[in-house]
Parts: C-alpha cells; sequence; structure tokens
C-alpha cells in the first residue's frame, strides 16, 4: 500500500484554482519529485498534504488513512525559506521543534548531536541561527525537518543555496532516509536533482498536472532527437545528411538534431568514412528539455 | 497539554532573555528606586541647607522701641521650617554688624521707622544686594505680626489668649457612617489616601504591562510568520495550542515583571530612611483595602487575556514587522481609553462615565479597579462585569484562532477584513 495517496484533490482560493485535481501516489522509500514553475501550484500541493490547508475537493490519504492529529509526530517539513528562529540557540530551537514532533529533550538532544556530528558542525549545537552562514541556516533547517525520523519528509526547494560540496551532502542523506524507508515529497528546480533521485515526478503547469509517471518512461515517450558525435578529424557534409536538421560544432564534438531515428545510423557511416569515431551518442531528452517542453506547449 | 507546556516555556524563556524585556524592566526599576527615594533627599538636603545656613539678621534699634524687644524675644512655632537668628545691634556702625555684614556672616539689619499708631513701626530692611529671602520675609512677617498684635492687644487679652490666638486651627475629617453606598450592602469604603495610591500605581503598572507585553505576543507572532518558522508550527501543534501557549508564556514574563517592579516598590518601602516619607504624606498601609489587591489581580489576568488575544489575532494578520505598528493601532487605542477614563476620573470615580465602563469588556478591567478602589460599588455589579468580561474573553478565543489560524498562512500585503473572512471561509476547519 502506498504510504501517501492524492486523489483528484483540488484547492481553490476565491475564483482562482490553485490546484486541479493532482493525482499522485509515493511508495514507502520513494522520492517523488513535484515539478514546476513559480506558481505551478507545487507548494500549495505541500502546504495540503502537510494539512497546513485543507483540499477543496478529493482525498489525501496518509497509510490509507485520512489526515489527523496523530500524524504531526510522523511529518518533517522543510520549507522553502528556512524557517527557524534567527535569534534562538541551534540547539534550543531544535529540541523544541523535536518536543513539539512528540519527542523527549533527551531523544531530541541525541538525534541533534547526531546530526550535527554527521554534518561535522558540532560546535553549531550553541551558537544562533543568525550567525550561520545561509547554507548553513538550510543545514539546520534540514535537521529540524528530520529529528524526529519522520515517515512523511516533505522538502520544498531543499537545495537552493547551497554549494555543490552540501548539496552532495545532503543528497546523500536524502538517499539514505529514502533507504530506511521515509516517503519523501521533493520539489525543485534542478533538474539534474530529480533525475538523479527521483522515480516518478508530476511537472505542474498552471495548476494542472501536465506530465506525470516514471521518468524512464517519460523519457521514452519523448523522441531522441540529438546525436553526439566526437571524431579524430574533420567531417565534412554532415547537414547534408538526410534527416539531418542541424549541425553545431561544439567542445565536446558535432551536436546534430535529427528529425528520424534512422538519420543517427546515416550520420555515424558517414561520419566513419572519413575519420575515426572517438564518441558516438544519440542521446536521450533531458528532463530539463522536458520540463521546458512541456510547460511551452502548454503554454500555447 | 504536553505541547502547550513545551511553547509555554520555550515562549517564556526566549521572552524573558531578551535584551528589550531586560532592559525596560531595569529602566523601570531604576525610576520608582529614584522616585520614590526623591522625597528623602529632597528632605535630606534641605535640612542641611537651614542648618548650615540659619539666617544671621540685626536688628538696630534702642532698647525704648518695643516692637524691637518684643521681636528679639519671638519664637517660631514648632514645626516650622525656617530658621533665622535675630541679634541686637545698637547701631548700623557697630563694628561687629560692620564686620558681619562685610564677611557675609550676617544677611542684613533691620531699622524700626517712627510709630504711627500703637502698633509697629514701618521696618526697613538693609543688606548689601538689597534682597530679602522668601524664607526669611515668611519668617519676619509672620513675627512681626505676632508683635503688632501683642502691641496692640497688650493689656487687654492675657498672654495665653494672645498665643491662643496665633495656635493653628485644625480641620477634621469623619465620614457619615451608614450612608449612601451602605443601602446597596456594600461595605461602605473608607477611601484614604492610601487606596488612591494604591489605584493610582496599579492602573499605571496594569496599563504599561499589558501593552508592552500585548504588543510582544504581536511581535513575536509576526516574526515567527515572517522567518516562516510558523510554517513548522503549525504543523507540529495546533494553532490553538500554539496561540495560548505564546499567550499564557507571554503572561509570565508579564507577571514576573510586575513582580519585579513590586518588590521594588516594597524594598524601597521598607528601607529605613523611608519608614518616614509614608507617614509624612499621610499614607498608613493599615488602612489600605485589601480587597482591592486580590480583584486587582483577577482584573488583570483577565484583561491581559482580552488584549493578550487581539493582539496575537493582529500579529498573525501582518507578515512584516514593519507594518506590525499601524496595525495594532486599533488595539492600542482601546488600551488608551481603558487606561485614561479611570485616571482621569480618580477624583470622582463615581460618575457615569466610570460606571458604564466598568461594564464594557475593553475597558471594565482598570474602570473596575478604579471602582473598587475608590469608588462605591456593590458586589453583584463586580460580578455582573467579570462575567461580562470572561464571556467576551471566551468569545475572542475563539475568534482570534480562527484569525489566527487564517492569518498565519496569508502573506504579501496586509489583508483586508473581507480578504480575512473569505479566506477564513476557505480555510475552514
Amino acid at each position: 500500500m502506498e504510504a501517501l495517496k492524492l486523489d483528484k484533490v483540488v484547492k481553490q482560493y476565491g475564483d482562482k484554482t490553485a490546484v486541479n485535481e493532482i493525482n499522485l501516489k509515493v511508495e514507502p522509500g520513494e522520492i517523488y519529485g513535484l515539478l514546476g514553475a513559480n506558481g505551478a501550484g507545487k507548494t500549495t500541493t505541500m502546504r495540503m498534504v502537510l494539512g497546513l490547508i485543507y483540499p477543496d475537493g478529493g482525498n489525501i490519504l496518509y497509510n490509507g488513512k485520512p489526515y489527523s492529529n496523530e500524524l504531526q509526530h510522523l511529518m518533517g517539513y522543510l520549507p522553502e525559506e528556512r524557517g527557524l528562529y534567527p535569534k534562538v540557540k541551534v540547539s534550543e530551537q531544535i529540541i523544541y521543534l523535536g518536543k513539539l514532533r512528540g519527542m523527549t529533550t533527551a531523544d531530541a538532544d541525541k538525534s541533534l548531536r547526531y546530526w550535527l556530528d554527521r554534518f561535522e558542525v558540532p560546535e553549531y549545537y550553541n551558537k544562533r541561527i543568525e550567525e550561520l552562514s545561509k547554507g548553513n541556516q538550510q543545514k539546520m533547517g534540514f535537521v529540524a525537518a528530520v529529528i524526529h525520523k519522520p515517515q512523511f519528509l516533505i522538502l520544498d526547494e531543499a537545495f537552493s543555496g547551497l554549494d555543490p560540496v552540501n548539496v552532495e551532502l545532503l543528497k546523500d542523506t536524502v538517499k539514505e532516509l529514502r533507504d530506511q524507508g521515509t516517503s519523501i515529497l521533493f520539489s525543485t528546480h534542478r533538474m539534474e536533482h530529480v533525475e538523479e533521485l527521483c522515480r516518478n515526478i508530476t511537472i505542474l503547469h498552471r495548476s494542472n498536472t501536465v506530465v506525470q509517471g516514471d521518468i524512464r518512461e517519460i523519457k521514452k515517450g519523448y523522441p531522441r532527437e540529438e546525436v553526439l558525435l566526437r571524431t579524430a578529424g574533420d567531417v565534412s557534409g554532415l547537414a547534408q545528411i538526410p534527416g539531418v536538421r542541424g549541425v553545431q560544432l561544439t567542445e565536446r564534438g558535432y551536436v546534430l538534431s535529427i528529425g528520424e531515428l534512422a538519420a543517427a545510423q546515416r550520420i555515424l557511416q558517414h561520419a566513419l568514412g572519413q575519420s575515426e569515431v572517438e564518441h558516438f551518442e544519440i542521446k536521450e531528452p533531458t528532463l530539463n528539455q522536458i520540463f521546458i517542453r512541456a510547460v511551452g506547449e502548454s503554454n500555447e | 497539554m504536553n505541547k502547550l507546556g513545551t511553547i509555554i516555556g520555550f515562549t517564556f524563556k526566549n521572552k524573558a532573555r531578551t535584551k528589550s524585556f531586560t532592559i525596560t524592566t531595569l529602566i523601570i526599576v531604576l525610576l520608582i528606586t529614584i522616585g520614590m527615594n526623591i522625597p528623602y533627599f529632597i528632605d535630606k538636603f534641605n535640612g542641611e541647607d537651614e542648618a548650615a545656613e540659619a539666617a544671621r539678621i540685626g536688628v538696630v534699634a534702642d532698647s525704648g522701641i518695643p516692637a524691637a524687644a518684643l521681636l528679639l524675644d519671638y519664637t517660631a512655632p514648632e514645626g516650622s521650617d525656617s530658621k533665622v537668628a535675630l541679634e541686637s545691634y545698637a547701631s548700623p556702625e557697630d563694628a561687629a554688624l560692620v564686620k558681619g555684614l562685610d564677611e557675609g556672616d550676617i544677611e542684613g539689619y533691620l531699622t524700626f521707622g517712627t510709630a504711627a499708631g500703637g502698633g509697629v513701626p514701618p521696618v526697613t530692611y538693609h543688606s548689601k544686594d538689597g534682597e530679602l529671602d522668601q524664607d526669611v520675609q515668611m519668617y519676619l512677617q509672620t513675627a512681626l505680626q505676632q508683635v503688632n498684635t501683642q502691641l496692640i492687644a497688650e493689656g487687654k487679652l492675657t498672654p495665653e489668649e494672645v498665643s491662643a490666638m496665633f495656635a493653628p486651627v485644625s480641620i477634621g475629617t469623619e465620614q457619615l457612617s451608614g450612608s449612601a453606598g451602605g443601602a446597596d450592602g456594600a461595605a461602605p469604603e473608607e477611601t484614604s489616601p492610601i487606596n488612591f495610591v494604591i489605584v493610582y500605581v496599579l492602573l499605571i503598572l496594569f496599563f504599561m504591562s499589558i501593552m508592552l507585553t500585548g504588543n510582544m505576543i504581536a511581535a513575536e507572532v509576526t516574526a515567527e510568520k515572517s522567518s516562516r518558522i510558523m510554517e513548522i508550527l503549525i504543523t507540529s501543534a495546533s494553532p490553538l495550542t500554539q496561540m495560548f501557549g505564546k499567550v499564557i508564556g507571554v503572561f509570565l514574563v508579564g507577571l514576573m515583571q510586575i513582580g519585579i517592579l513590586v518588590a521594588t516598590i516594597a524594598a524601597n518601602l521598607l528601607l529605613p530612611h523611608n519608614a518616614g516619607v509614608l507617614a509624612d504624606f499621610d499614607l498608613d498601609l493599615s488602612q489600605m483595602n485589601y480587597g482591592i489587591l486580590v480583584y486587582g489581580l483577577i482584573l488583570y489576568i483577565l484583561g491581559f487575556f482580552l488584549y493578550a488575544l487581539m493582539y496575537a489575532a493582529v500579529g498573525s494578520i501582518v507578515s512584516r514587522t514593519e507594518e506590525l505598528g499601524q496595525a495594532t493601532m486599533p488595539v492600542m487605542m482601546l488600551g488608551f481609553v481603558n487606561y485614561y477614563i479611570p485616571t482621569f476620573s480618580v477624583a470622582a470615580p463615581d460618575t457615569l462615565l466610570v460606571k458604564i465602563a466598568s461594564y464594557v469588556p475593553f475597558t471594565s478591567p482598570l474602570s473596575m479597579l478604579l471602582r473598587i478602589g475608590i469608588g462605591e460599588v456593590a458586589v453583584w455589579e463586580i460580578a455582573v462585569s467579570l462575567v461580562i468580561l470572561v464571556v467576551t474573553i471566551l468569545f475572542f478565543a475563539w475568534l482570534a484562532a480562527k484569525i489566527y489560524r487564517t492569518g498565519v498562512l496569508m502573506y504579501g500585503k496586509r489583508p483586508s477584513i473581507k480578504e480575512i473572512r473569505k479566506a477564513m471561509k476557505a480555510y475552514k476547519f
């Protein structure tokens, strides 16, 4: 049974529909990607999942049951904009938040120390949030969200504002939580994170679901239209091959866009006839391209 | 309930530790201490002045002038402040007098003109600067007046009769028993000065405390909202629990502050040198109406909660701290009305305005305090006022919780009342 299930969930603010009949399922131990441009309805969806606001239509089921106050102890939430007291010590406020989530002071303290060690910043225990850099505040926000080992973890733009080292650190942590069985709802603008972490995604555009499903399946549904070719010498006449729409010479080699898959084989043969081929790849569409296309198409 | 305790504890700890709270409290403690010791210091300085500079005034007259002899014999009645020492000299050229005047030991001297009738002849005061100190003038005037009477009444009245003439007339006061308020079954109020003082002190203390703590609550809610920690809090504990946790936490901070201030007042009263000050002002702690302290505490608690809830609701609507001042203005206005009605009515605590105000929930906490303290009020009146207040608080708790629940998730510009109502329906709970 899925840990989290949204069934035709609708949210309206006055006349404006913020979320229109979204359906999604998150299994235990799954990271589910929620994508969309700004204002597409991601945060509203997450807030409904959190029980902050109630849907106007449809159902949200947690472990098969509707929302109840007991869920407060099972949910972890990292809002887009930090969400910590700037002038209060890290230890005090995170233990406080842990206690509100049903932990004892001792457990919360132990858990906090574990996470600070894990992020290699034990000295933050006695620091105030305003003394930390933005990225480190983000890390403390993350600690606050996972301190009570939630079953449902909702991460709104969790990696924004972090340097690459910290992104890796947090990504590894998120994967670890996933492997421990946490159901994670994850929103971001960074497609490469989604490709790395998520199995299933939903792309929202103006309150509507425009693309949904397994990332690999989604990609298969989109034609492969790009060929990457790197050769030892120059190759001429690539543009004249039937089915080739355009040729670009880049640092990585030639990037050709093709109208049909068969053209890829013709390109390879043509190149082999003139030079040694070092690299040949028919590229999958990136999620980025799919996103832009999906959002762009429904714009028209 | 466990969460409520956690929130109360966290709020109390953080608020009591803020710099603004510590500094405000210290300043008030300092002001109270200074204020309460001022009478003592004034006394002290005055005392020194007099001791050091008992003005020496020469009286230049032939022994033949009876007024001069009587003046030299004059002694000020007991309890009189000014000290003037009169010394007799034969003539203005007397060596000792000239020397004294030159060195400033002697302020000046008096000469007598020719007597026109039976009384004191015209007196002239001679001094270097030509000025007569006001205290000295008062003293001389009283003394000469008495001498005048003595001269005129000489032989007609006995010395005892003369001195009886100058004895101060005393006016005693006594309240009629069994009149007015007694008919309502209330104990006749003995309005001694100590109760005026207590009512004044409580009015100021409560008004200040309610305003300070109210603003504290509103600022806290807005800060939590703008730092978005609110979203985490709301998913951890119900908004009602949170709002009450915060209100009670800040209430304890306010109570602690009042405790500190009362302790300061008490400590100052107990200082040995201040023991006389109370007596000087004719204040007697034993005359205090202790009921007012008990009712005062009840009214303070209720008043605090009513205003705290309004502040919490207002704080939840505003998204940015900068907008808070403007948004809390209406609540603050109510607070001022609550304070000024009784403050300006201390002299007349039984006016219709105060009576009405003592039933209106927003003004009843302090107006009722005034009536209990120095006005006339029946027990049933207090009960009715308290019931109205409690019912209003319950209604506001419900309303504030609803606004709070809605407001904390509304960002952007300050919403209009219409928008809040619409949103409250959308966020139904």
